[in-house]
């Protein structure tokens, strides 16, 4: 079975198809068996609630609305937290008064703010943007301070020495010095930005993938619950893959200082 | 990759944020020096911006019109008085108790099925896209529907932690059993280490910085998920503290709540690098990061 010696990609991909059939098949006799409450679904239901959401206008509408809360507050969380990053990186004082309130709000729940938000916001697609946006900051900055204060110190030296004006320095010297640390941040921050988008529409009246499975389950539509939750792991793993890719193809320059 | 984010991460937080590296900010030379005046110094740069932002939400809100904006004195006040008749005190030892059960389950089932996963290789490859499938399953999306199918009890919610707090560990105890050195791997073939010493002490000693690492990045996903479960539908523990009172208007306790779950938030991570830096002291002074 591990010793095809031809197409073994063919054979890998053959053998991974086969566990996950085993898996189903162990989900399909639990179910049988009676150990789970009887309201969970079996297979086939779960299958045929995954085909009938693919024709679903409501699924679709859905994802877009989590794709698009969650994008944007990603996209803001990318843009403050490479700036702010890069000026209290690159200034040691600001670095160190900043350090303590960095760290508390990097290891801030910020799903626990959600009923202060919702009072102040209401259950909006602005409050969802807001609370992704305050989740995806940290990684961001956090990396993008780290990517900063990390320069070779010979490169700063000569920096110094050749009195290299500040726009210049900026632009050639830290951003790439920071670039990779910075992917980073952004690629961590992404996968937070759909689990958190999902997050705040199972606890609020915010439509999208989340609100949908809240309902699905509350209507007793167990099927199409695991149906959406299958879609919503889908999403994130797509994600965190293309960005990999992505985040690998950009920095190829860079790989042999970067691990 | 996720590691360089790890390492950035742990050496931010500890070590300080020095633009020097590592081995000049430990030598205990420095710190000698620093004492006294420098030390006051040190200490006043790192606190001036807390006490600033303390101030200025403490004057800013002191006025507050906007009922859901409370004044930060009423929000200490109730949080005060809540730490003091007990009843934060039975939701945190709910809630933490979830936590820290969820996340010793997490712990185990991700170490041993990550030594198992590490060492063999054919298993490894075909369960690969499988475990990343789990991994990227939204967390909070599971709370409805394991609370739908096995109620609001406490035994949901800590399943639901430890289910979401083993990938984590899983994938990184994988990768650390694959950094064991093949050198030292080759001799313990050679000299037939039994396999229970083998991975006891070959493999689990190699494999436990990545392990510790892991383990920090599910402690943040534990904390949300505790928060979460109990925010969907609870009768205990800090969640329900945050929903009932903002359910019942009392403004001041949904914001002490939030911020409560904050500070519990940051203390336990200070707490996990303290322990971490006593768990892997042989590792962080070989130099190895």
């Amino acid at each position: 079975m591990k010793t095809s010696t031809r197409a073994l990609d063919a054979s890998l991909a053959g053998q991974r198809i086969a566990a996950v059939a085993v898996l189903l098949a162990v989900w399909q006799v639990v179910i049988w068996s009676g150990t789970l409450p009887s309201m969970t679904p079996g297979v086939p239901a779960i299958v045929t609630a995954i085909g009938s959401a693919f024709t679903s206008a409501l699924f679709w509408a859905s994802l877009a609305q989590t794709m698009s809360a969650a994008v944007s507050g990603w996209l803001i969380a990318v843009a403050v937290g490479t700036v702010l990053g890069l000026v209290i990186g690159s200034i040691r004082m600001l670095d160190r008064s900043t350090s303590i309130l960095i760290d508390f709000g990097r290891s801030f729940p910020v799903l626990a703010l959600m009923p202060v938000v919702i009072m102040l916001l209401g259950a909006t697609a602005r409050m969802e943007i807001t609370v992704v946006a305050l989740s995806c900051l940290w990684p961001v900055l956090v990396q993008t301070i780290y990517g900063a204060r990390r320069m070779d110190a010979s490169v700063v030296d000569t920096a110094r020495t050749f009195q290299i004006p500040r726009l210049l320095w900026f632009r050639r010297i830290l951003l790439p010095s920071a670039t990779p640390f910075i992917s980073t941040g952004i690629r961590i921050s992404a996968s937070i930005a759909i689990l958190v988008a999902v997050g705040v529409e199972v606890l609020s009246q915010t439509p999208g993938i989340g609100r949908q499975i809240t309902l699905s389950q509350q209507e007793q539509r167990w099927d199409q619950a695991f149906a959406y939750l299958f879609f919503a792991g889908l999403v994130g793993w797509g994600i965190a893959t293309l960005l990999t890719l992505i985040e690998g193809r950009l920095l190829r320059w860079n790989r042999q200082t970067h691990d | 990759m996720t590691e360089t984010a790890l390492r950035a991460a742990s050496s931010a937080s500890s070590a300080g944020s020095t633009s020097k590296p590592a081995s000049t900010r430990n030598s205990g030379g420095q710190r000698e020096r620093s004492r006294g005046m420098n030390g006051f110094l040190n200490v006043l740069q790192r606190t001036w911006l807390i006490l600033v932002v303390f101030a200025v939400w403490w004057f800013a809100s002191a006025s507050s019109t906007n009922i859901f904006i409370p004044a930060l004195e009423d929000i200490l006040a109730s949080l005060q008085r809540d730490l003091g008749n007990g009843v934060i005190a039975s939701g945190a030892s709910y809630s933490l108790t979830n936590l820290g059960v969820g996340l010793l389950l997490a712990v185990v089932a991700g170490i041993v099925g990550g030594l198992i996963l590490g060492e063999t290789k054919w298993l490894r490859e075909i369960v690969d896209p499988v475990i990343h499938f789990f991994r990227s399953v939204p967390q909070a999306a599971l709370v409805p529907l394991i609370i739908g199918a096995f109620g609001i009890g406490q035994g949901p919610k800590i399943y639901t932690i430890a289910f979401a707090c083993m990938w984590p560990v899983l994938l990184n105890t994988i990768d650390g059993v694959l950094s064991v050195e093949p050198t030292i791997r080759k001799f313990s073939k050679v000299y037939r280490i039994p396999p229970g010493l083998h991975f006891r002490r070959v493999v689990l000693p190699a494999a436990l910085p990545q392990i510790v690492a892991g383990i920090r990045v599910a402690l943040p996903i534990g904390i949300t998920v505790m928060v979460v479960s109990e925010l969907f539908a609870a009768n205990k523990g800090l969640g329900y503290y945050i929903l009932n009172s903002s359910a019942t208007f009392q403004v001041p306790e949904t914001w002490a709540g939030a911020l409560l779950v904050g500070v519990i938030g940051y203390i336990l991570s200070v707490l996990f690098i303290v322990v971490e830096r006593r768990i892997l002291g042989w590792y962080f002074k070989s130099g190895a990061k």
